[in-house]
């Protein structure tokens, strides 16, 4: 069995012989990164330099949080506000490997330009195994480019470091119970945010609905949970499909987006199950949804596929 | 400590494979298809586990040097998926794209009684994704297990400890997952 402890202390053996200087952490706020930046820490102190970007599709007041974990850590960081750079690079990009690709690209740019004003050699990432297992090379087939491994430039000027790379989440959080970390538990966000819940372009206006609608399904599903009416599930949201449909809104013709809900349970990500959210919960989530963003979305519908044959997030 | 050592296909869960030894205190370690025998036993191991494959592997891909395991290996292997379809093909099986693929969740049916199976329920769940399967059963092999959809679901060779499994056993959601490679462990203590 997986023994945190002694993951710990090795880890932070070789982190101390593996880094000399400086260290940058690419900070989500998300269990691997947080796990990540305490681990690093522990070896190299204040050598560590956290950066948090905010993209733009981050959640819903999500960079702000992240300030504050950052204070408690007591880590030395920036805090990029670089959402509008993100969205005019993505802009009329609809493949979501492109879309991947460009995020991947954008963020080393940001941690190089930090790295070189701070002289700074090194770059720590919360990679886990499903990162580099699904953004595959050589024998294995890409599934999806993770942001951190497939979507990384071919040319960079800094070393990784990646101290979790042979971690599933479910270890990652039993590191993270043992240095009591308040985002042990927390669920699953992608590296790329919002934007591969936006399939086809994700444009402010679209983040801005989907963002709302996450905040909803969350909400729901924690309160629902909390309530004994179902299981917390592994990773639960909302989906931007760019679709138009015909509804009707206070007697007026409606020609919104669709938006669907997603639930799955897993441990590991590399197989899971949809969730079964009841009806009655189901029955809430829509109609806030549609209510909440009255013409611009007049459409709910419920992701039921298991992966596989499906992955958890859309893109 | 029992050895097994994990040959890696490429497939999305080689490295669950090697987790899910690690959990069962086995000494394990992924290691390419392409490793010799000779370094292979160099290593004193006990088992063998032939992961699943990248897209099509089964159909013709040599899978490195793994004719070379089954044709001179006496401890047990365990083929999952690619590896299965290999193990089908060295021994004179055929391999064909399945009529129905099946993804996902899928009801496994136990035909036969054996030790890979001890304490798994005649109907349970196991998790697939397959394109590709064994559509004729290579000589002195036996059927342990079917699904709905694929006729050869588990097989046993008759001459040696060699297993090969359509579904996987490795991951999370496959209901009797863990136990299966309890009993497979169980079979490599020597």
């Amino acid at each position: 069995m997986f023994n945190a402890e002694k993951f710990i202390n090795e880890s932070v053996l070789n982190l101390k012989e593996e880094i000399t200087g400086k260290a940058l952490i690419a900070f989500s706020g998300g269990v691997d990164s947080t796990v990540c930046a305490t681990l690093v820490n522990k070896a190299i102190g204040k050598n560590l330099v956290a950066v948090h970007v905010d993209t733009g599709y981050m959640r819903k007041n999500e960079s702000k949080e992240v300030k504050k974990l950052m204070d408690k850590i007591g880590l030395n960081y920036h805090f990029i506000d670089a959402s509008e750079e993100f969205y005019k690079d993505l802009k009329g990009v609809i493949d979501p490997e492109k879309k991947r690709k460009i995020i991947g690209v954008k963020f080393i740019r940001i941690f190089e330009k930090v790295a070189k004003k701070e002289k700074i050699k090194y770059l720590v990432q919360g990679t886990i195994a499903p990162d580099w297992i699904e953004s595959g090379g050589e024998l294995r087939d890409t599934i999806k480019s993770h942001h951190n491994v497939g979507g990384l430039p071919e040319e960079m000027n800094l070393l990784l470091v990646e101290p979790l790379r042979d971690l599933y989440k479910d270890e990652v959080r039993k590191i993270a119970r043992e240095f009591n970390l308040p985002v042990a538990e927390r669920q699953p966000f992608p590296g790329p945010g919002l934007a591969i819940r936006i399939i086809g372009e994700a444009t402010k206006e679209r983040a801005e609905i989907v963002r709302e609608a996450c905040d909803i399904v969350e909400k729901e599903i924690e309160d629902a949970s909390k309530k004994g009416l179902m299981e917390i599930p592994w990773q639960y949201f909302a989906v931007l499909i760019p679709v138009k449909s015909v509804g009707v809104q206070g007697d007026r013709r409606a020609y919104g987006y669709v938006i669907s809900v997603r639930a799955v349970h897993s441990i590991d990500a590399m197989t899971c199950a949809y969730s079964l959210i009841p009806h009655e919960i189901l029955d809430r989530i829509s109609t806030r949804i549609t209510n909440k963003m009255k013409d611009k979305v007049n459409r709910v519908v419920y992701d039921i596929t298991n992966k596989p044959p499906s992955t958890v997030e859309w893109e | 400590m029992v050895k097994i050592y994990v040959v890696d296909n490429g497939g999305q869960w080689t490295h669950r494979e090697w987790r899910t030894l690690r959990d069962l205190d086995v000494e394990t370690k992924i290691i390419p298809n392409t490793t010799s025998f000779e370094d292979i036993i160099k290593e004193g191991i006990d088992g063998l586990v032939l992961s699943g494959g990248a897209p099509r592997i089964g159909l013709k891909d040599e899978l490195g040097n793994t004719s070379e395991y089954l044709e001179k290996a006496d401890f047990p292997i365990l083929g999952i998926c690619a590896g299965h379809h290999f193990m089908g093909r060295f021994f004179g099986g055929k391999v064909t794209p399945s009529k129905t693929p099946e993804f996902g969740k899928i009801e496994l049916q136990l035909i036969k009684k054996d030790r890979l199976f001890n304490g798994v329920s005649e109907k349970s769940i196991v998790w697939e994704s397959h394109n590709d399967e064994v559509s004729e059963l290579p000589e002195d092999f036996e059927v342990l297990a079917k699904s709905e959809s694929c006729k050869i679901q588990a097989m046993k060779y008759s001459k040696k400890p060699f297993y090969g499994v359509q579904f996987h056993p490795e991951v999370e959601h496959t209901e009797y997952g863990e136990l299966i490679f309890k009993n497979f462990v169980n079979m490599c203590e020597r």
